[in-house]
């Protein structure tokens, strides 16, 4: 940027005459166009080249026809039943087979982990069972929300008791009847990378 | 003073409703929607085209440059996060297409001139006064560089700021204005005579 003030309220004219600068920008060039003629004398000549380009419009025909026929002429996507067959594949694939379930161990362990550690370090005497103990882990692509994390929970019924873990799992419970539909609908969360039941069925 | 009332002011609240309508046509975009993509299509052709024509300055390259753009918007319609503006995004595709098309086609065009039609209708003299002053600003854009050209077009038709306009360019904001006050210096020169002295 240049240091002297004409030059770096020159630069900015063109953006000032278009009414696209912040106000720090706009209160410099408006400073120095108070006591400069010739910046004054560039502000004018410049609102006649922004006239003269705005009235102008290249004719292009529009080419919707043709990339409407290019869209409809693909394959169509494959479906969710296509690309977990071809995921199954790739994990059968012995490298990838060690590697994922490497990963999946990893991930279990961290939960256990965890529901281990977020016990009580005592019970009442005659106190039941905890109310709200993990009993499926989810885990949620890397660019999904908040928002999005809330949704996918509450639309399964469940309740967040937990997470998210150091493997950036979180932790849910719902009521044993209803967790095999809860897991379900995790799965077909399209913001959800997994979801499972992590402990025996109650 | 001059200075009043000099500089034009952004229509905010038309350019807020056009955000929110686009980007409520990008989410149904991302539900494979192709009359939501039609519409966006045609929000975009004239923007896109005026643009590409700049760049690349092949009437016959514009529309398959556009289409490669708006093919892509189709395809990636997801990976779009809202870290910026559609619009933004959608020029940097458009700006990184146009500079591969220019890659396979580095000549100069076969004398096929920037020209767009002036769409304003005034009278004779006038006209006969606009045409020259047209005539002698294409002249002067079809000498400068793509990436010239781009920061001039990009900052007084489609009037975006610096930083936008560097964001599409993948280059500094200081590139940007640089690139500017040359284009402008450059303008300034080939148009000697046709407008009053600016300095």
């Amino acid at each position: 940027m240049p240091s002297d003030p004409h030059d770096q309220a020159e630069e900015l004219i063109p953006w000032y005459a278009m009414g696209q600068l912040d106000a720090a920008d706009r209160t410099l060039v408006e400073t120095h166009l108070a006591s400069c003629a010739r910046c004054q004398r560039q502000l004018a000549g410049e609102q006649v080249l922004i006239d003269q380009f705005q009235a102008m419009s290249p004719e292009i025909d529009s080419g919707w026809a043709q990339l409407r026929g290019q869209i409809e002429a693909r394959p169509a996507r494959p479906s969710v039943r296509e690309t977990l067959a071809e995921f199954w594949d790739l994990l059968k694939r012995p490298v990838v087979a060690v590697l994922a379930t490497a990963q999946v161990a990893f991930v279990a362990a961290a939960a256990l982990l965890f529901q281990w550690i977020s016990q009580p370090t005592y019970v009442a005497l005659g106190a039941g069972q905890a109310a709200a103990s993990a009993n499926i882990i989810v885990m949620f692509k890397p660019e999904a929300r908040e928002a999005d994390l809330r949704g996918a929970i509450a639309g399964s019924g469940g309740t967040l008791v937990g997470g998210p873990t150091e493997a950036d799992a979180y932790l849910i419970h719902v009521p044993a009847n209803a967790r095999p539909g809860a897991v379900e609908k995790l799965q077909r969360n399209s913001n959800v990378t997994l979801a499972q039941p992590i402990d025996a069925a109650q | 003073m001059i200075l009043n009332g000099a500089a034009r002011r952004p229509r905010t609240e038309a350019n807020r409703s056009s955000v929110l309508e686009e980007n409520e046509l990008l989410a149904r975009v991302r539900a494979r929607d192709l009359h939501a993509f039609e519409r966006l299509y045609r929000i975009y052709q004239p923007r896109l085209a005026r643009f590409l024509f700049n760049l690349v300055q092949r009437p016959q390259l514009v529309e398959e440059v556009l289409n490669d753009t708006m093919m892509v918007v189709w395809d990636t319609a997801g990976n779009f996060r809202g870290g910026s503006k559609l619009s933004t995004w959608v020029f940097s595709i458009a700006y990184r297409k146009a500079m591969k098309a220019k890659m396979r086609w580095p000549d100069p065009v076969e004398e096929q001139p920037f020209d767009p039609r002036v769409s304003s209708d005034p009278g004779p003299d006038e006209e006969l006064e606009h045409q020259r002053l047209h005539d002698a600003l294409m002249t002067a854009m079809n000498e400068l560089s793509a990436d010239h050209r781009a920061v001039v077009d990009l900052t007084y038709f489609h009037g975006l700021g610096y930083r936008e306009i560097a964001e599409i360019m993948h280059c500094p904001v200081d590139t940007v204005k640089t690139r500017m006050f040359h284009a402008r210096r450059r303008l300034k020169q080939a148009m000697s005579g046709q407008m009053f002295d600016w300095i």
